[in-house]
């Protein structure tokens, strides 16, 4: 027992001639859904309790453009903002309300569906893009402050998201 | 330091008169061709430089309709040489939802402003179209005619028109009175004004020798009359010239002895008495020397 349990040893001592090498494989994957903002969004103050990005009150509706170059491949999500991203102190609750629609596409023929088949769940808004191209989504947003209560003043910012998201 | 200041300051508010014409191809972009409707000129949208090359188109429109109507939406050039269109694009709005706008942008391959024919939108089925936009992009060749600047290639250098002017030519040889003097003479003429004429230079030759003779006699008695007037004015400026020596007179007088010397002895110059001795002692060792003493 001990003679084998030597012999073990010895030859767990001989150098091995065979070796391993690790090979790397890398790639690149373009993106073919590209978001890009187009026209940034601006709160209107049409009365003391209200930020709204509606023209008529001041505001300005945010554009958000996705090009896609890969057919029934992407799904485009936009969710409207519900809470800011910078304020002063707000003791008192904001209702958020928000939508998001097609205002514009690069092909009538193929996008025009677009905003008929769009689903929308809570703040957010789904877009099956089914045909390559470019499409403008606007939305808007409104916030109202608890209560009817003034706004303290200060910067309000808040954010539309946009996502592609892969079918 | 002030004048150079204001040199400066004269400096840089000379204008400058040197330029350089850039040949560099540009680009730019039209303003909006469906401003003034439906259709439009393309010599009322394009600029006018030569060398002109559209190269893409963009559009957008918004559609208004009835989402169950059928609309279809065509927007394109016709092709200026020939039937049909340079380009065109079909929006198809069937069963669509209007009031979604439309943006495109075309791409065309510098296809030359000649070529350009009238633009239109133009809708079929029911339906309109609202806030058309259809601005061309393009590029300009500054070089496409090579005479805009020397720097482009095939310039040629243009010398400037000058009047014509017609003037008549004096031909010596075609004149009368050249042809009637070159024409040739009778030679039996010739023979007989050769001897006349010199016979008549004989005679004058004769007359010539006398006058010369004569003259020569008058001007040596001349010259001997001259010579002797000349001899007789010398003698009396002479005489004239040489009383005045004769006149003059030398101041006299007696000249006497200003430097008188105070001392009665000069005393020996011990100096140069041992500078004398020293030479003769030498003198006599070079004498004893010849002799080896």
């Amino acid at each position: 027992m001990l003679k084998k349990a030597i012999t073990i040893f010895a030859m767990s001592l001989f150098p091995l001639s065979a070796y391993a090498v690790d090979v790397p494989i890398e790639g690149t994957v373009q993106s073919r859904c590209v978001i890009t903002t187009d026209t940034p969004g601006v709160y209107g103050n049409p009365n003391a309790y209200t930020l709204t990005t509606t023209p008529a009150d001041g505001g300005v509706k945010p554009i958000v453009r996705f090009d896609v170059t890969l057919a029934d491949a992407y799904y485009a999500q936009i969710t409207t903002p519900t809470s800011f991203d910078t304020s002063p102190s707000l003791g008192d609750t904001v209702t958020w309300t928000g939508s998001t629609s097609v205002s514009a596409v690069s092909d009538a023929t193929n996008m025009a569906d677009y905003e008929t088949n769009k689903v929308t769940f809570g703040q957010t808004t789904q877009y099956d893009l089914t045909a390559t191209g470019s499409t403008w989504f606007t939305s808007s947003s409104t916030a109202t402050y608890g209560g009817s209560k003034a706004f303290p003043g200060g910067t309000y910012t808040a954010t539309v998201e946009a996502v592609c998201i892969a079918q | 330091m002030l004048r150079n200041l204001l040199l400066t300051v004269l400096a840089v508010c000379l204008p400058s008169y040197s330029y350089s014409e850039s040949i560099t191809p540009y680009f730019g972009t039209t303003g909006n061709a469906a401003s003034v409707g439906n259709t439009w000129s393309m010599d009322n949208v394009l600029p006018t430089p030569p060398g002109l090359d559209i190269n893409g188109v963009f559009y957008k429109y918004t559609p208004q309709k009835e989402t169950e109507a059928d609309m279809k939406v065509h927007i394109g050039n016709e092709n200026a040489n020939g039937v049909g269109y340079l380009w065109r694009e079909t929006d198809d709005w069937s069963g669509a939802q209007g009031g979604i706008e439309i943006r495109k942008v075309i791409g065309i391959a510098n296809v030359p402003r000649e070529l350009w024919g009238d633009g239109s939108i133009e809708v079929e089925g029911e339906g309109t179209v609202e806030d058309a936009t259809v601005i061309y992009s393009y590029k300009v060749d500054p070089c496409y005619d090579p005479q805009f600047s020397p720097s482009c290639p095939g310039y040629q250098l243009q010398l400037p028109d000058t009047e014509t002017v017609d003037i008549d030519l004096y031909d010596a040889t075609a004149d009368d009175a050249v042809i009637i003097a070159t024409a040739e003479t009778d030679d039996d003429i010739y023979e007989d004004e050769e001897e006349l004429e010199q016979d008549e230079e004989s005679e004058e030759e004769k007359e010539m020798r006398l006058e010369k003779a004569l003259a020569a006699v008058d001007e040596l008695a001349l010259f001997n009359d001259a010579f002797a007037q000349n001899l007789l004015l010398d003698a009396l400026n002479n005489a004239i010239q040489m009383n005045a020596y004769y006149a003059a007179q030398l101041r006299g007088g007696e000249y006497k002895e200003t430097v008188v010397l105070v001392d009665k002895e000069l005393p020996e110059n011990k100096k140069g008495l041992r500078n004398g001795l020293a030479q003769q002692i030498l003198h006599e060792e070079m004498i004893s020397m010849q002799y080896n003493k």
